[in-house]
């Protein structure tokens, strides 16, 4: 079990993935916030305050999650929570890479603070949630 | 949206004042343009929405203007004055890409009125501009967009089964268990989804041309609605015959494949209703083709979602699956299965209060008389 219970907003449009993390992220006493797309996780990233943020990278449309990790790290409206830790979670492992022609931060996009493939493992989840929540 | 631009080009100054006066009470901003040079640079300055432009002046002419604005922006609507009304001189306009032409002299109604015609008709060019465009990205994207769809619900189980092997799905023996119930249900409506693509790409012309026959659009829709009828009673939602008694010619179709289509167009009237809505149904035959119409009083459908409703790409980008169990496919297979008949079908909806949608089917040759 995790020492610092902390509150975490899950941004994800698929309400069983957003249900059986949720499952894992209470077994480690966290407290967790979800929202469905985009713009209810923007609300919700400001009004709640979270300590990190899991977000899925691909929502309804292409790459949703990149400009939405872009949004926050850079506009200002999002200056009071930039340091907010985010991580990507994705089932598809190539668009982290270059396969369908989109390097999101070679393209000037800013990036996430840590990266995890779906389905994710329970014990690695939070290991790297601990990890980002620590430094 | 700003008030359209619109930019005046003519050398008399009396005319484009008229213009200025007369367009300025109907919203729109001007600009003018004293010859044809000063005019181009504006529409490369400015891009307005729309340019009125008097063919004849010294320099460059009306025409060389139509010729490089075509180069500028196409998209730009076009209409030209002309001092000489002579039929050969506004054909010239016209194919060199004017919207219309105005014979001086005009009336400020006249001009009023073929400007907004114009902008019209820019906006419903702009529309479908955009509207191809988004299609095509979606089709550029169609792998990712198709694997997101197959592994989504995949994920979700792996994902339920990560929680149920680590012992953390709850303390009792029910919380796994739903997630498994879950679980299956993401599984069949994989399967619905992988069955309507096949179905989908199946399809073939050819080989319902080859079926077709002879057909009793009546008993067909009369069973479908006594088929219906229990799931019309689930939804709370009252299923009516509106169609006329009357005898009427045969459809020329494939049984089983219109069979799809109705039942596809009945149940989203029965799912999509409010509650105690109503669905109705009617046939009629029209001189050249049978029309039938499926009429629902459900939340309709938005003005710009109503032209993507028959597209697959649409479909699978709106991830329509991941909430229900249908694929969302329903509506593709049905224009499909229609079009291979040379049927049409088609879709209108008020949003609020209800959507309609409209088959027409050829008719079958009148039977031959036996002698």
């Amino acid at each position: 079990m995790t020492k610092n219970p902390s509150k975490i907003l899950v941004i994800d449009d698929d309400p069983d993935f957003v249900e059986a993390v949720t499952v894992i992220l209470v077994s480690a006493s966290h407290q967790v916030i979800t929202a469905s797309n985009p713009e209810d996780g923007k609300k919700k990233i400001l009004s709640e305050k979270p300590d990190l943020v899991l977000l899925d990278i691909m929502m309804d449309s292409l790459f949703d999650g990149y400009s939405f990790c872009h949004a926050v790290k850079t506009s200002k409206e999002f200056e009071s929570i930039r340091n907010t830790p985010i991580i990507f979670v994705s089932a598809v492992k190539e668009i982290a890479g270059s396969r369908f022609g989109f390097k999101g931060e070679e393209q000037g996009m800013a990036g996430p603070d840590d990266y995890i493939d779906k389905p994710v493992k329970p014990a690695e989840l939070l290991a790297r949630i601990d990890k980002l929540l620590r430094t | 949206m700003p008030e359209p631009l619109v930019l005046i080009i003519d050398d008399e100054e009396s005319m484009r004042d008229a213009c200025a006066q007369i367009l300025l009470k109907n919203k729109y901003r001007i600009e003018v343009a004293g010859d044809g040079a000063s005019g181009l640079q504006k529409i490369r300055d400015l891009r307005p929405d729309a340019v009125i432009v008097d063919l004849k002046m010294p320099g460059t002419s009306g025409f060389e203007v139509l010729e490089n604005l075509r180069l500028i922006d196409p998209q730009i609507a076009a209409i030209v004055i002309t001092g000489y009304a002579t039929v050969d001189s506004a054909v010239e306009a016209m194919k060199k890409g004017a919207y219309d032409f105005l014979p001086k002299p005009f009336t400020p109604e006249e001009l009023r009125l073929i400007l907004a015609r114009a902008l019209d008709h820019r906006r419903l060019a702009l529309e479908a501009e955009a509207l191809r465009r988004e299609k095509k990205l979606l089709e550029e994207n169609i792998i990712t967009m198709v694997s997101h769809q197959l592994r989504s619900p995949l994920v979700a189980i792996q994902q339920y089964f990560e929680v149920i092997l680590a012992g953390i799905a709850g303390d009792t023996a029910e919380k796994p268990k739903e997630m498994i119930r879950r679980a299956r249900e993401r599984l069949d409506a994989l399967l619905n989804l992988i069955n309507d693509w096949l179905d989908l790409a199946r399809i073939d012309k050819g080989k319902i041309i080859g079926k077709l026959e002879p057909l009793n659009l009546l008993s067909l829709l009369e069973k479908l609605m006594e088929f219906m009828d229990p799931l019309a009673k689930e939804f709370g939602v009252s299923l009516e015959w509106t169609g006329s008694p009357a005898p009427m010619a045969e459809a020329l179709g494939d049984k089983e494949t219109l069979e799809q289509v109705f039942t596809n167009l009945i149940s989203n009237a029965i799912q999509y209703n409010k509650p105690q809505g109503r669905v109705s149904i009617s046939l009629r035959e029209d001189p050249d083709c049978l029309v039938v119409e499926v009429q629902d009083t459900g939340i309709g459908i938005s003005r710009e979602h109503l032209p993507l409703i028959f597209d697959q790409f649409f479909q699978i980008s709106r991830g329509e699956s991941k909430k229900m169990k249908r694929s969302g496919l329903g509506l593709a297979i049905a224009k499909k299965i229609v079009e291979a008949h040379n049927g049409q079908i088609e879709a209108s909806s008020t949003p609020g209060s209800g959507s309609t949608f409209t088959v027409r089917l050829p008719k079958a040759p009148p039977a031959a008389v036996s002698a």
